[in-house]
């Protein structure tokens, strides 16, 4: 025992526990750290874009107007409480559903869906309404907020 | 200057450090222990931490309720950052710690390091290897997917079919007549409460019990011995390292999916409890239940009482090694035959 203690610490001993104990606290660390990133919770917000869809004088009341976004229809409608932009793609298999406006409904060709201005299922198999974008007046003009798509290198 | 403070400070907290320390770092290591075979037991060792820290992590966010449990396990994989990370490490630690301690048990069978006078040892480790099981039962039975859900109902359903109190007994684990909510809450209270403290306690019994007998000499080793500290340190500082990166690399590229939705009136067409419980599995589908239940249990009791039974054998050493070599290595066989053919023909 005596001796244990009194032994001289060589160099090689010195580095090799060094390197030993010097590795198990970096692994431990970058545990640690990883632990902190698990229990905090995402606060990261869905980045979106502000995009110009139509000025207010240019769709009639009970009228919609078809514009694309990002290869994507999407129907701008002025109702009496105001406007409303639903996402074209219908929410049963997605094709995209074309406004009738002497039948004053958005109707689907492929399963025969059919959605009112508004933007609710009347008839056929959609699951839900129409998807909606959050729309922003400003003066004369509408906006919608749309969420950036983010493309990886796998996706 | 410096012994006075200590002096002081040991006043008020009047605990011996040094002592403390000469226990758990100058234990007397046989030079035998050097060889990776004799490191299998620190593994387990060293993944139950993992396991409550990852655990504790999970808890964080999983919800044993019917209606948010596969929810919650799905909100942990895809939404929570480095979710199926954390997730993935408990989930291969647990079948690591299943691999390690059968490893760690055909170690200590085929040196027979159960003998006299430790026979006690090998009984607290085999009710670790059973409270492993469990512990890990009750864990993949709480993420409510398709298979979790009826391997628990297939599972409790055994728990009936012991003699006399198989039907109480049933009704305490699932706390109602079917797999549901009360189940639920009943096997998270034993996965993360009644299970961990249990193994918790019984590692430090077989620790201690080590400790006391000091560790068996296998034959044909020098009879020359090291200090824990740091010889011994770093080989489990090692076996760490590795464990860690080897489930930091499970978890990245054999993540553990979520499955289908647990759906109470509809079994699935192929159902299967977790890889360990294969064996057990196959035989019971070969043998009506109760009798192989029967005889799953002897197996047990057979080997929880093998330290006293071997020497029963024979009289000679010699002949004694050689039938508990070959019981030893037909049971492992048979084992492991089982496992694959459960594997290969479902």
């Amino acid at each position: 025992m005596e001796t244990d203690q009194a032994e001289k610490r060589t160099r090689r001993e010195f580095l090799r526990r060094m390197g030993v104990f010097g590795a198990l606290i970096l692994a431990m660390g970058a545990f640690l750290r990883q632990l902190l990133v698990f229990f905090s919770p995402s606060m990261k917000k869905t980045p979106t874009h502000k995009f110009l869809v139509a000025k207010v004088d240019e769709v009639p009341l009970g009228q919609a107007k078809e514009i694309t976004i990002q290869g994507k229809p999407v129907f701008v409608v002025h109702l009496e409480s105001g406007f409303k932009v639903f996402s074209g793609v219908c929410t049963h298999l997605g094709c995209i559903v074309k406004w009738e406006p002497n039948n004053d409904r958005f109707y689907c060709p492929c399963h025969k869906g059919v959605f009112n201005r508004e933007g609710d299922v009347m008839e056929g198999p959609p699951p839900r309404p129409l998807d909606e974008f959050v729309v922003e007046l400003d003066e004369n003009l509408v906006f919608i907020q749309v969420a950036d798509k983010r493309k990886g290198p796998w996706s | 200057m410096v012994m006075s403070t200590q002096a002081e400070s040991s006043k008020r907290f009047p605990v011996d450090g040094t002592a403390i320390g000469d226990v758990l770092f100058k234990e007397k290591i046989p030079v035998h222990m050097k060889h990776w075979l004799f490191a299998m037991g620190t593994t387990p060792f060293i993944l139950f931490p993992i396991q409550i820290i990852t655990g504790l992590m999970l808890a964080f966010y999983f919800i044993p309720s019917p209606e948010l449990a596969y929810e919650s396990v799905r909100h942990i994989t895809q939404d929570v950052q480095l979710g199926f990370w954390i997730r993935g490490i408990h989930h291969w630690a647990a079948n690591l710690m299943i691999i390690s301690i059968f490893l760690h048990m055909m170690r200590v069978y085929f040196t027979q390091a159960y003998r006299k006078p430790r026979e006690l040892n090998w009984i607290f480790g085999f009710i670790l290897l059973g409270l492993t099981m469990t512990i890990s039962f009750t864990g993949y039975s709480l993420t409510y997917n398709q298979l979790s859900y009826w391997a628990a109902t297939v599972g409790s359903n055994m728990v009936g079919e012991v003699p006399l109190i198989g039907n109480l007994l049933l009704a305490w684990l699932r706390g109602g007549s079917d797999v549901g909510t009360n189940t639920l809450t009943r096997f998270y209270t034993l996965h993360v409460w009644v299970l961990p403290i249990l193994i918790t306690i019984m590692i430090a019994l077989h620790i201690i019990v080590l400790r006391g007998h000091g560790i068996s000499q296998p034959e044909g080793f020098p009879k020359e011995s090291y200090n824990f500290f740091p010889g011994h340190m770093y080989k489990i500082v090692i076996v760490g390292l590795f464990l860690l990166s080897l489930l930091s690399l499970l978890a990245v590229i054999l993540p553990p999916g979520i499955g289908d939705k647990a759906d109470p009136v509809n079994t699935p067409l192929h159902i299967q409890p977790e890889w360990y419980f294969f064996a057990v599995f196959l035989f019971l589908k070969w043998v009506p239940l109760s009798v192989g239940l029967f005889i799953v249990g002897l197996v047990i009791l057979v080997i929880v009482f093998w330290p006293f039974l071997e020497p029963l054998l024979s009289k000679k050493e010699s002949q004694r090694a050689l039938i508990s070599y070959l019981l030893g290595s037909v049971a492992i066989l048979t084992l492991i035959v089982f496992t694959l053919i459960e594997t290969f023909t479902n």
